[in-house]
């Protein structure tokens, strides 16, 4: 009995959550001639959205592949070293979250631009390839798990550099979907920055192509802004759909330890 | 363990880093042989433009750069910050006044001279005495009215109303149809829009922030009497943000409304059997007052500090120009040249919705050209907010923003 | 422990990150913080002036800034325990044998993947008249509403989105820690004759707290930031009703122009934020039972 409503509660919550999605794409499928997909063409005809989604994609890989390696060796430094003035570093790492960036957008701008990187994919990867927040989780998981395969491969003589990429790595996976998920899902989405730091069309990314957009032709129509969020989205839906398991399982694992 | 040896060196690799980025960057880039173009309009409209303006000026070469209305203002400043601005800018009239004030605009007081009589929107860009903006395009705010609905409430469509006592009347009938048709549009809750729709009766009203000596005179009994006025509207009214305001206009449920040209473009997309029409703003009585609206216009503006000054401002003036700021106006949809020859071109006068916008921007007005006027658009919404919700007394609202403004222009040292 | 002791291998491990931060971080940082004590305008830097802790005092006697601050505190206190409790509660439902459990954990998880733009779009369309919300009401008979443009629902408007939009997530952070609590515990429980609450309260609890700890920082730190649902939907209106800290930072740097004073309203979201975080990892904290493993820092 208890079951049945467990799963009615939760039916009622999932409806409940994807009830406004679901009015999203009713919205962008709706137009004056009936249901079909004219506002998603108009909106990939309105620019070159084939070159943002390239973009988009291009930095996005790049910089989780960043994370995945260097906060991968950071947080094992964090984890497994005892810093003198750890502490304080792990108080850096946080108080980059803990700063509204709003703040660091016009410096950061006048470094670049000094730097020569403004309207560069460099402009677009370099500051985001070590997010202070996956060096905390994949610090947190490793705390969780016993040193024992590290001090074995040690005593067999094996080198640092070895021990974390081949022994401890592996051992991350979990987290490190996590990770993945985590800076998929904020670079993705990114657009102050983005926007900021470049300026020819070759270099947008998604979500700057559909700002522009949002404030041309189309600005009032809620079809058009409906099926521009979409197609937005609809990449990393597509991606979640995908490595659902492993995401989930991650999310599973990774936070526990 | 980590020695406080490698801490330290950690510690210098960041700073060196840091400084590197610092010393060794380039401060402009390849930028001496361009002029550089920034403006909000998408690429491919002004993209013929450039090309025929590089064709008349052999050697000139222009990069052209699009800008968000969202947050092309926090490029334009990053830019300024850098020492990285370009050489022409297009600046809302909102914002010239006070990059006049900063000082960081070229005069062009002599184009002014030469060509003042050709354009209209100029007052924006007088500053102390000189002229530091050149007029682009423009956009009026004009009264919609959904002609069905107006039949439907036994009104003429082809008599709109012309003064406010007919506008009262009209959205009375329109709002007593019911079935959630209301008969005014009324803008509440988001920034930038309310003060516009508001100052058209102001202004109307012979009302104004400043009066001629730089007084602020926002609480004046003309002002009073306009705010009263919007507040009879409420009732019948729907109140809300423009774009539901504009959505319910599309989808006939609004009687009349005051709003801009994208909805000409738009409607004609999405809504081509809505059976609507244009008409000047209500002035305030037959025989007193005038029809006078807002618009706001686009400026182009030469920054101090351009390599390229000369080209600059031959490539302003050419943007400016009439068959430029046409084919503009044209591709976008949703604003009118500057130069007064739109008055008389058939492109602009043919259809009779467009022609009431030409007509409307010879009575339309930019609003004072103050550099603290950001701030003070905002006392002046929250003033009109504060009466609509009933909070206060509409006079005291209007006390309110005389004093705020007057704080605020003190600050600026002026008028 | 390598005998090599030339250069620990920790400085190579720390090195990418030390680089990106000495390079893109450090200096943004400084000079974010020293514009604190200026007053500072982009397009006038040469003007640029010494106001030591002008800027500081001012924001005592700031009416514009104490509503903002209460609008924050608002949105933080409203939210951050009604996200925690609904994830808690969903990610209990979701700890038993059930049909279609990974289609739950996909949808739940949704929300989260769009930007925080698209959500806010949405949810402008959502609540406004003729939006799926008033129909829904009117179609039930009952009374519709203008959600954002009342002063009085307007930030309860934005606040109702953001728990939407970030349960799912943390429900399923929740759900992950509750799969990890080892079967033992319950058993041990039920044979000392526990109840269902008082298992709740004295096994799941406890266990919970690392990932309580750290949903709780999480969103209380994103909360305190709420900025972009704001700037989308109401700007700050109606009536500065939906003014946040990070809404009048935006404003005073970009729109006013006073980058300086931007600057001290910055720091003091990171104070609030920090302070409060703090405060609530040493309230999780002191309730730590013995079994616990893998303490946050």
């Amino acid at each position: 009995m208890m079951r049945y409503l467990r799963w009615i509660v939760l039916l009622v919550a999932i409806v409940l959550m994807a009830y406004p999605l679901g009015w999203m794409i009713a919205v962008s499928l709706r137009t004056s001639e009936g249901l079909n997909l004219r506002y998603y063409a108009d909106v990939w005809n309105s620019g070159p959205f084939d070159r943002y989604f390239i973009n988009s994609l291009a930095v996005a890989a790049v910089v989780v592949l960043g994370n995945i390696v260097f906060c991968t060796m950071a947080g094992y430094a964090f984890a497994r070293y005892r810093l003198r003035g750890g502490k304080l570093l792990f108080f850096l790492v946080l108080s980059t979250i803990m700063l509204p960036k709003q703040v660091i957008l016009v410096p950061l701008y006048i470094e670049m631009q000094r730097l020569g990187l403004i309207d560069s994919y460099w402009a677009l990867t370099l500051p985001f390839l070590v997010d202070p927040f996956n060096i905390f989780l994949i610090r947190q998981y490793l705390l969780g798990i016993p040193t024992d395969c590290e001090e074995a491969a040690r005593i067999d003589g094996a080198g640092e550099m070895f021990i974390l990429f081949r022994v401890v790595f592996p051992m991350l996976t979990p987290v490190l979907a996590v990770v993945a998920i985590h800076t998929t899902l904020t670079n993705w989405n990114s657009f102050l920055f983005p926007f900021i730091l470049t300026n020819s069309t070759s270099m947008r990314t998604l979500p700057v192509g559909l700002a522009l957009l949002a404030q041309g032709a189309y600005s009032i129509d809620w079809g058009h802004l409906m099926a521009g969020a979409v197609l937005s989205a609809l990449p990393v839906v597509v991606a979640f759909l995908i490595f659902q398991r492993r995401i989930i399982g991650g999310l599973t694992t990774g936070m526990t330890r | 363990m980590m020695r406080r040896s490698h801490m330290r060196a950690l510690g210098v690799v960041a700073g060196l880093c840091f400084l590197a980025a610092f010393s060794c960057g380039k401060k402009s880039g390849s930028r001496s042989t361009s002029v550089h173009l920034w403006q909000f309009w998408d690429i491919a409209v002004v993209a013929p433009i450039i090309a025929e303006f590089e064709k008349q000026n052999p050697g000139l070469h222009v990069e052209v750069e699009q800008l968000t209305w969202a947050t092309g203002l926090e490029k334009i400043q990053a830019a300024l910050a850098s020492g990285t601005q370009p050489d022409v800018c297009e600046l809302g009239s909102t914002w010239l006044p006070r990059f006049s004030y900063e000082g960081v605009l070229e005069d062009l007081t002599a184009v002014y001279e030469a060509e003042r009589d050709s354009f209209l929107m100029w007052d924006s860009a007088l500053y102390k005495g000189r002229v530091y903006g050149l007029p682009w395009v423009q956009g009026s705010r004009v009264l919609f009215i959904n002609r069905e609905l107006f039949k439907k409430a036994g009104l003429d469509p082809d008599r709109p109303p012309q003064t406010w006592d007919e506008l009262l009347q009209a959205s009375q009938k329109i709002g007593a149809l019911g079935n959630g048709v209301y008969g005014f549009g009324q803008n509440i809750g988001e920034k930038y829009v309310l003060y516009k729709k508001f100052m058209a009766f102001a202004w109307g009203n012979g009302g104004d922030v400043f009066d001629e000596r730089g007084n602020v005179v926002v609480n004046s009994p003309a002002m009073l009497e306009a705010l009263e006025f919007y507040l009879k509207l409420a009732p019948f009214s729907l109140q809300e943000k423009q774009e539901v305001l504009d959505q319910y206009f599309k989808t006939g449920k609004l009687g009349m409304q005051i709003s801009g040209a994208w909805n000409v473009k738009n409607y004609a997309l999405e809504a081509p059997n809505l059976d609507y029409s244009c008409a000047l703003v209500p002035k305030p009585a037959a025989d007193r007052g005038e029809h006078v609206s807002f618009a706001g216009a686009e400026m182009l503006v030469v920054f101090k500090g351009s390599q390229q000054k000369e080209a600059a401002v031959k490539l302003a003036r050419f943007l400016q120009a009439y068959p430029q700021a046409k084919a503009v106006s044209l591709a976008a949809g949703s604003v009118f040249p500057a130069a007064r020859e739109a008055m008389n071109d058939p492109a602009f006068t043919k259809d009779p919705r467009i022609k009431v916008f030409v007509e409307q921007s010879l009575t339309s007005r930019t609003p004072p050209a103050h550099p603290g006027w950001n701030e003070m658009e905002e006392a002046i919404d929250h003033a009109v907010e504060e009466a609509m919700y009933g909070r206060r007394a509409p006079r005291w609202c209007l006390d309110d923003a005389a004093k705020e403004i007057t704080t605020i222009a003190a600050r600026f040292n002026q008028k | 422990m390598s005998r090599r002791r030339r250069v620990s291998p920790v400085v190579w491990l720390l090195l990418p990150w030390a680089l990106v931060y000495g390079a893109f971080f450090v200096f943004p940082f400084l000079f974010s913080f020293v514009l604190g004590f200026l007053h500072y305008n982009p397009l006038n830097v040469a003007n640029t002036t010494f106001v030591g802790a002008g800027n500081v005092t001012r924001l005592f006697g700031d009416a514009d800034f104490h509503s903002a601050l209460r609008n924050t505190l608002f949105f933080v206190i409203g939210t951050v325990p009604v996200t925690t409790t609904l994830a808690l509660a969903l990610a209990w439902l979701l700890h038993a044998p059930l049909p279609m459990k990974d289609a739950f954990k996909a949808a739940m998880f949704l929300p989260s993947i769009l930007s925080v733009v698209v959500i806010a779009l949405l949810f402008k369309l959502f609540y406004a008249p003729g939006g799926a919300l008033n129909e829904t009401l009117r179609a039930l008979g009952l009374q519709t509403h203008g959600w954002l443009t009342d002063p009085a629902t307007a930030l309860p408007a934005i606040m109702a989105m953001d728990i939407w939009a970030a349960v799912g997530y943390y429900a399923l952070v929740l759900y992950a820690a509750f799969t990890s609590i080892p079967e033992s515990l319950y058993e041990a429980a039920t044979l000392e004759g526990a109840g269902h609450w008082a298992t709740f309260r004295h096994v799941t609890l406890p266990m919970l707290k690392p990932a309580l700890g750290f949903v709780l920082v999480i969103n209380t730190i994103r909360s305190f930031q709420v900025f972009v649902e704001v700037l989308v939907m109401t700007q700050g209106g109606p009536l500065g009703s939906t003014n946040t800290l990070v809404m009048m930072l935006y404003d005073t740097a970009f729109r006013r122009l006073d980058y300086g004073y931007s600057s001290v309203i910055a720091y003091a979201v990171f104070i609030l934020s920090g302070v409060f975080s703090v405060f609530a990892l040493r309230r999780m904290r002191s309730q730590t039972p013995v079994q616990q493993r893998g303490v946050p820092a």
